[in-house]
């Protein structure tokens, strides 16, 4: 039977050199020069990590190749739960390097290397003040501001003035004692006062990081203060900031609608219960707009109120909130031809130029821009009430370059702390050992 | 010359059968392993281009990192407890399943079951019932271990992952069992009985002796899965709460890919498998000689 042989003998054949295809490695870098697109098609992938957006993304990457029918973009979700940098790594690895990648801050600095520099880029003189610094490595713009988010103490407006029998000023509210005063008057009027979630990651990157960034206005005091973390010689449990920022933590415990079992609740149920009213404030940012208006419908009014760390209004932070920009997009010089790279270009600068492209970010991917050029009013509430604290200045630092484990790591500890499981000397030696493994 | 022919003949008949089998294996399993053990001895971020060689140095580092020890730990307990769990439920239930009573194939499919669901899916229902059905039962039937979820808790938290363990891998071992108990000779059973020996003598001194080989065959595969348990950590309680359920694989992956620290999570892993090799090997080494002839 010489045919079934020679069959055989091609699958094997097949099969041992299907092995091989996937071992080519291809390091050299190839710099895209910023010649136009040529009209042969190009396809780029878009790695958004971003997930709540996914679809609308897809929706928004469409518009665009309407535009420019000779790109096709190709965006690739993250699945949840998955760290950004996780999931980028594991694609460098397997040679399949997305052209795009949506990554937080500090996961921008491990991958230098591998990312084209953008400091020619149109849109670097119009990104809004501040939101390159973290992104500029030896003078060298490795990264797109994809999306501006921020966080505090959500408040339910009508919920809120309901409770208050007035209506409510949400500058009235710059001093610890304030709050706990405000969350005392909610209780009494039989409306739960606060809601603080469990995850790791908002009690890791967010809460504590708050304890960072109010350290001072200045970006390289609150770098020097990391650096004296890592070292060892910077102690948190005489730091000023921090233990104010637990006092504060303290007294919300007490208030926690959660308070007998902290750590059970979920984020799907915790905007439900803000959502729907039964709760009227909760620690959170921006991006859980699409979670809240499910239960309170999109014309309710929402607004942040700051955590301050002290009962001095004048204090550093007390009347801001962190805002900064959050997500990162990048493009990849290794793995992706310099058309691809060039079409990418192209796709960061439709959607800081373009008016389709504006529109599409801002009302249909619901993202609060970082480029000053934008205008568009934010869609939602919470963006909005953004948006009025960046004008007013009112913002402190938000912390996105920090070590890729920190919000794990300084989440379970916060956990710990949360559910009395450890007291504040524990918690701040648990954070200061971290910070001293960090290489 | 003929001799040689013949020597050259035949390792070519050798290489044309087990080439292709020894290539792939050699590819996938031996080249990546070397290569993850000299790994050990870099620094490498897991992204980076270059790296250099750091000798012994992240042995030391493991040596001193408490965390993974207590991981470690927390892996042999909760080895332990499924192994003997699992085993013991399936034995049994195997036991009561091949003596012919009524709808027998139905619960062999039943108890089955769970095993074909993957453990991610699993441990996402098996979340929701922690934290959500058990709690409303809880809450509403008045039941105080139940009103709080388990999965907030981290003694609890370790019980549920063992008992989705047990519940999981039950059916699987069960079906091993089963193929055992039908595999003991009538002949002998009979003998027993006439000789005057009741059910449980004739469990104890027949059925068990001869199946030990099943046994053999479960306990490795339990010690095995156990150790290496990834996906159900993962989606049941995510290694919380604050990191106190956190086993060995999962605390390796986090090393290596979270904190970036590849050569010391892959140092971790290396730790990890002799381990597995050294307890695998005592068991299976043991329990063969506890084996009989029929």
């Amino acid at each position: 039977m010489p045919i079934k042989r020679i069959l055989s003998l091609a699958v094997v054949l097949t099969l041992t050199a299907s092995l091989f295809t996937g071992c080519a490695p291809k390091a050299e870098t190839t710099e895209a020069t910023d010649a136009p697109a040529a009209n042969e098609p190009v396809k780029i992938t878009f790695l958004n990590t971003k997930g709540e957006i996914q679809s609308q993304l897809e929706e928004t990457v469409k518009v665009f190749t309407e535009a420019n029918p000779n790109i096709t973009v190709e965006v690739l979700p993250a699945s949840a739960g998955q760290s950004p940098f996780e999931k980028v790594s594991s694609m460098y690895a397997s040679g399949n390097a997305p052209t795009l990648s949506m990554l937080d801050g500090g996961d921008v600095l491990k991958f230098t290397d591998k990312f084209a520099d953008l400091s020619s880029e149109k849109w670097v003189s119009d990104a809004a003040k501040g939101s390159l610094d973290d992104m500029t490595i030896d003078g060298k713009v490795k990264a797109f501001p994809m999306t501006v988010e921020g966080y505090g103490l959500i408040y339910n407006k009508a919920v809120v003035e309901k409770a208050l029998g007035t209506t409510f000023d949400p500058k009235s509210i710059q001093t610890r004692a304030q709050l706990e005063d405000f969350f005392k008057k909610i209780k009494a009027s039989g409306t739960e006062a606060l809601v603080i979630s469990p995850m790791d990651w908002s009690l890791g990157a967010h809460l504590l990081t708050i304890g960072y960034a109010d350290q001072s206005a200045d970006t390289a005091a609150i770098n020097s203060f990391i650096d004296s973390m890592k070292s060892g010689s910077g102690k948190l449990s005489s730091n000023v900031a921090m233990n104010g920022l637990l006092d504060t933590f303290d007294m919300m415990k007490k208030y926690n609608v959660n308070g007998k079992d902290p750590l059970s609740s979920t984020y799907e149920k915790d905007a439900e219960l803000i959502g729907s009213g039964n709760v009227a404030t909760w620690f959170m940012g921006n991006w859980a707009w699409p979670n809240i208006s499910q239960f309170s419908g999109t014309d309710a009014e929402f607004g942040f109120l700051p955590i301050p760390v002290s009962d001095n209004a004048s204090d550093y932070g007390n009347n801001s909130i962190p805002v900064g920009a959050s997500k990162f997009v990048s493009i990849d010089t290794t793995q992706n031809t310099p058309e691809q790279q060039a079409a990418a270009k192209l796709l960061l600068d439709w959607f800081v130029y373009d008016a389709k492209g504006q529109d599409m970010l801002v009302n249909t991917c619901n993202i609060l821009p970082a480029f000053t050029n934008n205008t568009l009013p934010a869609k939602d509430p919470m963006s909005a009430n953004l948006k009025a604290y960046m004008n007013e200045g009112n913002i402190i630092k938000f912390m996105v370059t920090l070590p890729s484990d920190h919000w794990s790591n300084a989440g379970a500890s916060m956990q710990k702390y949360l559910a009395g499981k450890a007291d504040r000397a524990t918690l701040l030696k648990e954070i200061e050992a971290y910070w001293q493994s960090v290489q | 010359m003929v001799e040689n022919k013949n020597a050259i003949k035949r390792l070519l008949t050798y290489l044309g059968f087990m080439g292709p089998s020894l290539f792939a294996f050699l590819t996938v399993i031996i080249i990546p392993f070397l290569f993850g053990i000299y790994l050990t001895f870099t620094n490498w971020d897991g992204i980076s281009t270059q790296m250099d060689l750091v000798g012994f140095s992240n042995y030391v580092l493991v040596a001193k990192d408490h965390k993974f020890w207590a991981s470690i730990g927390l892996t042999l307990k909760y080895v332990f407890f499924s192994v003997v769990f699992v085993n013991a439920i399936s034995f049994t239930l195997a036991y009561a399943l091949s003596n012919g009573i009524k709808g027998q194939n139905f619960f062999r499919a039943g108890f089955f079951l769970p095993n074909l669901i993957g453990g991610i899916v699993l441990g996402f229902i098996w979340k929701f019932i922690f934290s959500s059905a058990f709690v409303y039962l809880g809450t509403t039937g008045n039941i105080p271990f139940l009103s709080s979820s388990w999965l907030a808790d981290p003694n609890k938290a370790f019980w549920s992952l063992v008992i989705v363990t047990v519940w999981q891998y039950t059916g699987y071992m069960m079906v091993i069992y089963i193929a055992g108990f039908m595999n003991v000779p009538k002949d002998l059973l009979e003998a027993a009985s006439l000789d005057g020996a009741n059910e449980w003598v004739k469990l104890k001194n027949v059925v068990m002796p001869l199946m030990v080989p099943s046994i053999i065959i479960c306990t490795f595969l339990t010690l095995q899965r156990g150790f290496m348990a990834y996906d159900l950590n993962l989606a049941l309680t995510g290694g919380g709460p604050y990191k106190s359920t956190e086993l060995v694989s999962m605390f390796v992956y986090g090393k290596a890919f979270l904190s970036q620290q590849y050569g010391v999570g892959q140092a971790e892993a290396v730790v990890l498998f002799l381990l597995v090799a050294g307890v695998s090997f005592v068991q299976v080494y043991f329990s063969k000689k506890m084996e009989v002839e029929a």
